[in-house]
């Protein structure tokens, strides 16, 4: 059990001191009335108030299973006879150990408390039935300690209170005493803490004194069972002791803490004052002695500057974030069609593999069929035909675009849309031909990252859709698909090139001071067409096997 | 562009037969636009939209919008996989779309499994009932019908206007709620090889691991 817990347990005690002598007064009248016999009954009555006290000392009652009077004796007695060996030395061998515990400090009790508590629990099974059957026959060893449970239970909680006030005590003076050490008690003045840990001390004594006169006499009680008057009278002493002793110790511990703080003021004071009389040094450090107007508005004028600085650098961020190629890539929604085009060709490819496996032997056949679709989607070298078939004269670059990419892909049978690409393209060309001085060399940047990204994201939904639209064919011809494919590669990468070179050229026309920031601008944007190129690759490959289980 | 910072991202998938307005209803919510005409889809399209949940958690929900015609049916089985939500959709003027949904349902179960989706179903056109006809003789499907079905299987109902906007907002928000919920509860989580929810770009990494671990002490203190 955490040690808060029995913080929360010790202050709980203090405030409800006195209420608790009245409860305690009632049930235990109540008790000394009735007949042993009469005992369950008893035990049934003071039930709710036990639960109450038990609930608010944080202990977990089982409350499942058991009944009533399970509940009522485990509860409370648990705490109890390691309290009650602890005084009156009585030897029980599971809570011997704890009880060694329980004399050094109020606080271990507590711990063991929760660990006996289970052991009892497990116990009462075997306690429970013969208990109930024979309440007044000789009773066994066990039994008696059962039996005196009920009886005893009062007592138990108060020998834990006084207990648990003497910790507080003992701390108390513990800690007070710690802080004057540290203090080295510079002071001159009386030693309050020492006063307070001499009265405490005394009080102590008499007050376990008590206790133990208690104990011996609970344990007499428990013995021979005997008259109601017997038990009264050492309860009712106990209580007052004990509320008394909390009530002084309430006192010293409010009168203990002020002077307490009072030396720490002083103590403080001198610390702070050692070799810096009148702690001009300190004052002047801290910037309180120089409080004329000139240095506040130094202050506000730094504070502004500072303030500016930070909004550069969120700015900074933002605009990072802004440029930051594969975020584009993802608003333009190219990473979502690249994944929902993987997820066809994974679907396609498992197709293929289970026709390889399940017909075993047209399986070279298909093999060989697979390999060349995949040599026919080789990408052809660099240099081999290019600029052939140069496009009409006069054409715009969005036109000549759109001519090429119809040209690549005029034998794959499907009616692709190529607009949102030229269009986006007419765009970027249009805003590349406008002069306009006040576009930074950063803008220019930035609007390359974007267009590129925007492009490739286009050329990849081109190729996913063209990749569903294939699947959906009803006339395959896969030649003809796997070579428009790759002409269609072919034009896009070309078209990816060709849209960098032009912002690099915007870039480098750019007249500027920072030279090389402009470079790094163009390293940049070649790095991101590099990108670009990768992804429309990428692409290209999943579609293959689209391609390929059409001719399987 | 939207403001990119969201927490969570959140797949969901529109179904339904062809035609029922699943394209509309997307194009509504995203644009807040509506369209008379509109091409059928091919395969699937992609929408996305940021919308916060009550806690105020921002949500990124990707959008799915398949094809309904029967062509592509064998394309659009391979889209539900990594969805998280499903949205089952039918138009109220046409009885057989919302008998379909069953087999809609069916469909999506089996290839989200293992995972187990939020389904809401969503009747679209409510603008085309009892607008210009007085009687509402166009209404093929009735709302306490529809309502029934979806207290069988335990979805939530919602009838819908892509024309005049009319619970749009709600079909969507209803889904991601149930789903942000699922993830307060532990019933859904972020997953490796799982697209389904995803943690958004600028959340620090250790923030689920905290979630998780609040959740872990609290229950084992009660």
């Amino acid at each position: 059990m955490p040690s808060s817990d029995s913080e929360d347990f010790e202050s709980a005690d203090e405030g409800r001191s006195s209420p608790n002598k009245r409860e305690r007064k009632k049930r235990l009248s109540s008790s000394n009335y009735s007949d042993n016999l009469e005992s369950e009954q008893d035990n049934k009555k003071l039930e709710p108030v036990i639960n109450k006290e038990a609930s608010s000392i944080k202990e977990n009652l089982p409350k499942d299973g058991w009944d009533d009077f399970d509940i009522e004796e485990e509860s409370l007695p648990n705490n109890e006879p390691q309290k009650e060996e602890t005084k009156a030395s009585i030897v029980k061998p599971e809570s011997s150990a704890a009880k060694k515990e329980s004399q050094t400090s109020g606080w271990d009790d507590f711990d063991d408390w929760g660990n006996d508590n289970d052991n009892d629990i497990k116990e009462q099974p075997q306690k429970t039935k013969p208990q109930a059957q024979n309440i007044q026959e000789a009773p066994s060893s066990q039994q008696t300690s059962t039996k005196s449970d009920g009886w005893g239970w009062g007592w138990g909680v108060d020998s834990l209170l006084s207990t648990a006030t003497a910790g507080i005590s003992n701390l108390t003076t513990q800690v007070s005493q710690g802080i004057s050490t540290v203090l080295e008690t510079g002071i001159g003045a009386p030693d309050p803490e020492e006063l307070a840990r001499i009265s405490a001390k005394n009080d102590t004594k008499p007050n376990s004194a008590e206790e133990k006169m208690i104990s011996a006499e609970t344990n007499h009680e428990q013995s021979n069972q005997s008259s109601a008057t017997e038990g009264a009278f050492p309860f009712g002493s106990l209580l007052s002791g004990v509320t008394k002793f909390v009530e002084t110790t309430g006192t010293k511990v409010i009168a203990g803490g002020l002077d307490t703080l009072e030396t720490i003021g002083k103590k403080t004071m001198e610390v702070l004052q050692d070799g810096d009389p009148g702690l001009a040094k300190k004052r002047a450090m801290l910037g309180l002695d120089s409080g004329d107007k000139p240095v506040l508005s130094q202050v506000l004028r730094e504070a502004r500057a500072k303030a500016d600085e930070e909004d550069q650098l969120r700015e900074a961020k933002r605009e990072a974030k802004a440029v930051h190629y594969e975020t584009l890539f993802d608003d333009y929604e190219g990473l979502v069609h690249l994944e929902a085009l993987e997820m066809l060709s994974k679907q396609v490819t498992i197709r293929i593999e289970e026709r390889l496996r399940t017909d075993p032997d047209k399986r070279q056949d298909i093999k060989e069929t697979l390999q060349q679709v995949a040599e026919l989607c080789e990408m052809p070298d660099e240099e081999d035909e290019e600029e052939e078939e140069e496009v009409s004269e006069g054409a715009s670059k969005g036109d000549a675009l759109h001519e090429r990419l119809q040209r690549a892909t005029r034998d794959i049978g499907l009616k692709l849309q190529f607009q949102p690409l030229i269009k986006q393209y007419t765009e970027i060309l249009t805003w590349l031909e406008t002069d306009d001085p006040s576009i930074t060399e950063k803008a220019v940047y930035k609007k390359a990252v974007s267009s590129l990204a925007q492009t490739t994201a286009l050329c990849v939904e081109l190729y996913h859709k063209t990749g569903e639209m294939l699947l959906v064919k009803s006339r395959r011809s896969t030649a003809d698909e796997a070579d428009a494919l790759t002409q269609l590669t072919v034009v896009l990468t070309k078209h990816i090139s060709d849209l960098a070179t032009q912002f690099t050229e915007k870039l480098t026309s750019h007249a500027t001071e920072d030279k090389d920031q402009v470079n790094n601008y163009i390293t940049n944007v070649f790095l991101e067409a590099g990108n670009s190129s990768k992804y429309i690759e990428n692409a290209f490959q999943l579609a293959i096997p689209i391609v390929q289980i059409g001719a399987v | 562009m939207v403001d990119p910072i969201f927490d969570y991202q959140f797949r969901l998938i529109l179904i339904g037969d062809s035609t029922v307005g699943k394209s509309s209803l997307l194009k509504y919510f995203t644009e807040g636009k509506f369209a008379e005409l509109s091409d059928p889809t091919v395969g699937v399209d992609f929408f996305a939209r940021i919308i916060e949940v009550q806690d105020g958690t921002r949500i990124k929900l990707q959008l799915w919008d398949t094809a309904g015609q029967e062509r592509f049916r064998s394309i659009t089985k391979s889209y539900y996989r990594n969805s998280v939500g499903a949205l089952l959709v039918y138009d109220v003027c046409n009885r057989s779309s919302f008998e379909h949904i069953p087999l809609w349902m069916m469909e999506a179960k089996r290839h989200i499994e293992p995972h187990r989706p939020v389904f809401a179903l969503v009747g679209c056109k409510v603008d085309l009932v009892g607008n210009d006809n007085k009687n509402g003789a166009w209404r093929e499907v009735s709302c306490e019908e529809a309502r029934m079905f979806a207290e069988e299987n335990g979805l939530h109902h919602v009838e819908t206007s892509a024309k005049t906007g009319s619970n749009v907002e709600q079909a969507f928000i209803l889904v991601a709620q149930e789903v942000y919920n699922r993830i307060q509860t532990g019933e859904y989580k972020v997953e490796d090889g799982w697209d389904g929810i995803k943690t958004g770009f600028n959340r620090p990494n250790g923030m689920d691991f905290n979630l998780l671990e609040a959740e872990t002490v609290q229950s084992t203190c009660c």
